[in-house]
């Protein structure tokens, strides 16, 4: 029984991670049509910028989560205007072309400018014990993931359901020209869409940070983990990206203490089922996605 | 349209072209060596270790009149870890670069799909790194040699430390490809030959090569009733590991933990005093184990250099290149058969000792070093290691009809 327990919060802990950084990659392909390749890079240059505040620079950890994001996203904010701008009239596939390239310039600077070495952050005071709780001793750092998780989720709801802001966004996806005829300033929209969606990336990469060693592959390997999410619940869905991470999430943390022989398999199964039967994803909206 | 996709292809002939005039050389050209080596994504910090202890060696070369007179230079290709682009990459050096040589490979899975096809390049090769027992065994061939440990030699000194503990019941915890599984196959092969009452438990785990996330394997293990585990995870998924680990109490367990990479400078370097005291850790390789000229001055220059200690990696890159000093020199020429000839069964002194080629599967003989994690080195800040073992390479190497390679 002690299993099942540390089975589940093992699961939720890596779920929501993945749910913050997969929930970005949806929010900028809903309403910008574009499949954000260097999304992982992101979440790399939000830990790496972590790493450098605080370990580098001697700031709290509360105090990288707070500008190692921002940071990010304004140079989201120059990708879009140096770069993007150019695409988004464009076929999807072009948008993944060039969000390549991004990814593979992002990877080589953080080499250059970091190094190649394995990086370790630390947790920070409050958070760097560990707690029994369903029977079994759980780090308090993964309960603040869990939790980080779960703010971000009802904070992203939200912000879609409630706000005139998360309205003009899902208007924009809707209609981009329809939403500009109505006097909204869509490049506007698509700017801030898009930092918001690399903001997202770099908190995800900051509350890695400390749980994950820092090396210029880990974009590859999270990226590679988004999209299995992304293609089990659906492309561009809000809430396919919570079910498709949970989903992810329990098949590691389950898979690997209960079927270890075939944990490299069941992501891979998971989202050939999928695709067999949905093949938009659980939540994904029929064939015009 | 037409004319300008004509005027495209003459440009891209032209450019084709030149670039097989590229292929004559003369012999007060440089002696060229490719390196191919994972230089780019999560491993790279290897590939960058490999070409310090290179750069330092052909340094030093060039700054003692060369190899027969010639300088030396190095062309560097990334594998990216995958087998299909290092042979790309391993061809374009040869066919394009005029590599006289090549030195390289940091991955198992790239070294079984990169050496057979060294024959037909007609080049040595001098693996430093990558540890599949099969390219010194099945998969060897007259132009493949290794400088560096493989699993079947580090295994055997693993399975002697494991036999003198009172760990009964093992397990393992590895990457799910070559190397964890053989790392894993051969330590239970030795060790039920040297203590035959061990149990090989049938619960073995092998996560996906950077998973990141191994608390699911973790707990697992602390809920059987293991009392000892082979850990062959390595490089940044070690340093998840052991934190991971720390978190659940692993290390608390009365349980006799093998690292079989343990002691790699770069993971204790990260980990710092988050790696525990008292677990059995392993390198190819510890600057500290060895008392001899080549070694002092290697471990100088290379602090000097770099400002930190050597790592394993490149010890056997340094050492790789000193090898083709000889063989060529040897040889009088740096033509690919005739080095390749002269390496076979060529003893020279490295930073670990003396180091022959043996010339049955053209596997160096280097001695795997073992210890316990000790107190904290205060200077390099990474653990020292206590109870140092360094194992006879001779000993702990296959028979050449254990190896199943026939030159």
């Amino acid at each position: 029984m002690s299993g099942i327990g540390a089975a589940l919060l093992n699961s939720l802990d890596i779920g929501l991670l993945l749910f913050i950084i997969a929930v970005g990659l949806n929010i900028v392909f809903g309403v910008l049509n574009i499949i954000n390749f260097a999304h992982g890079a992101l979440y790399m240059l939000g830990a790496y910028l972590a790493f450098t505040l605080i370990n580098l620079v001697g700031m709290p950890f509360w105090a990288a989560l707070l500008l190692a994001p921002i940071g990010v996203a304004i140079l989201a904010v120059i990708i879009d205007r140096v770069l993007l701008k150019f695409i988004y009239s464009r076929d999807v596939a072009d948008s993944l072309l060039l969000t390549f390239a991004i990814l593979l310039i992002i990877n080589e600077s953080v080499r250059v400018i970091w190094g190649s070495g394995i990086q370790v952050v630390q947790p920070p005071q409050l958070l760097s014990g560990s707690v029994e709780l369903l029977g079994s001793s759980v780090s308090t750092y993964s309960l603040f993931v869990i939790v980080v998780g779960l703010l971000l989720l009802a904070g992203l709801w939200y912000l879609f359901n409630r706000t005139r802001v998360g309205r003009i966004m899902r208007a924009a996806a809707l209609d981009r020209d329809m939403a500009e005829a109505l006097c909204i300033n869509t490049r506007m929209v698509v700017t801030g869409v898009f930092a918001f969606g690399a903001w997202l990336a770099a908190v995800g990469g900051v509350v890695a940070a400390p749980m994950r060693a820092l090396d210029p592959g880990m974009g590859d390997k999270i990226i590679i983990e988004s999209f299995i999410v992304v293609v089990i619940g659906g492309l561009g869905s809000f809430p396919g990206a919570l079910l498709g991470a949970i989903i992810l999430g329990l098949i590691h943390g389950f898979g690997g203490r209960y079927l270890p022989e075939v944990n490299l398999l069941l992501p891979f199964l998971g989202m050939a089922l999928v695709l067999l039967f949905k093949p938009n994803g659980i939540m994904g909206k029929g064939a015009t996605a | 349209m037409k004319t300008t996709s004509m005027k495209k292809l003459l440009v891209a002939m032209t450019a084709a072209a030149t670039l097989g005039t590229a292929g004559t050389s003369y012999a007060e050209d440089p002696i060229r060596i490719g390196g191919i080596y994972i230089l780019s994504g999560s491993a790279s910090t290897y590939g960058e270790f490999a070409q310090k202890g290179i750069d330092l060696a052909v340094s030093e070369i060039n700054a003692s009149g060369g190899i027969l007179g010639r300088q030396v230079e190095m062309i560097y290709e990334d594998s990216q870890g995958k087998a299909s682009v290092a042979i790309q990459a391993a061809r374009k050096l040869v066919y394009s670069e005029n590599a006289d040589a090549l030195v390289g490979l940091d991955s198992s899975g790239v070294a079984q799909g990169m050496v057979p096809t060294m024959p037909e390049l007609q080049k040595p090769l001098i693996i430093t790194h990558a540890a599949t027992p099969d390219v010194t065994g099945k998969l060897c061939n007259p132009f493949t040699y290794r400088i560096s440990v493989n699993v079947a030699q580090n295994m055997k000194a693993a399975a002697l430390v494991a036999a003198e503990t009172d760990a009964t019941n093992w397990t393992t915890i590895g990457p799910d490809y070559a190397f964890g599984h053989q790392s894993w196959e051969f330590f239970g092969n030795y060790l039920k030959e040297i203590k035959p009452d061990v149990n090989l438990m049938s619960e073995t785990n092998f996560p996906r090569f950077g998973a990141e996330d191994f608390t699911p394997f973790i707990d697992r293990v602390m809920n059987s009733d293991a009392e000892g585990v082979l850990i062959s995870v390595w490089g940044g998924d070690l340093v998840n590991f052991i934190r991971q680990a720390n978190t659940r109490g692993f290390f608390d367990k009365d349980m006799e933990v093998m690292f079989t990479v343990g002691a790699a400078t770069e993971v204790l370097s990260a980990l710092g005093e988050e790696m525990p005291e008292g677990v059995h850790l392993s390198t190819r390789y510890w600057y500290d184990a060895y008392d001899n000229e080549v070694n002092d001055r290697f471990v100088k220059a290379y602090v000097d250099a770099y400002g930190t200690a050597p790592s394993y990696n490149a010890e056997g890159a340094y050492a790789a290149i000193y090898a083709y000093k000889q063989a060529m020199e040897a040889a009088g020429t740096t033509e690919g058969s005739a080095v390749a000839a002269a390496l076979s069964g060529m003893s020279m002194d490295a930073p670990n000792g003396k180091v022959t080629f043996r010339a049955g599967d053209h596997q160096a003989m280097v001695s795997p070093n073992w210890g316990v994690s000790g107190p904290m080195d205060s200077e390099l800040g990474i653990r020292s290691l206590t109870n140092l073992q360094i194992f006879d390479g001779e000993k702990v190497a296959r028979t050449i009809e254990e190896t199943g390679c026939k030159l």
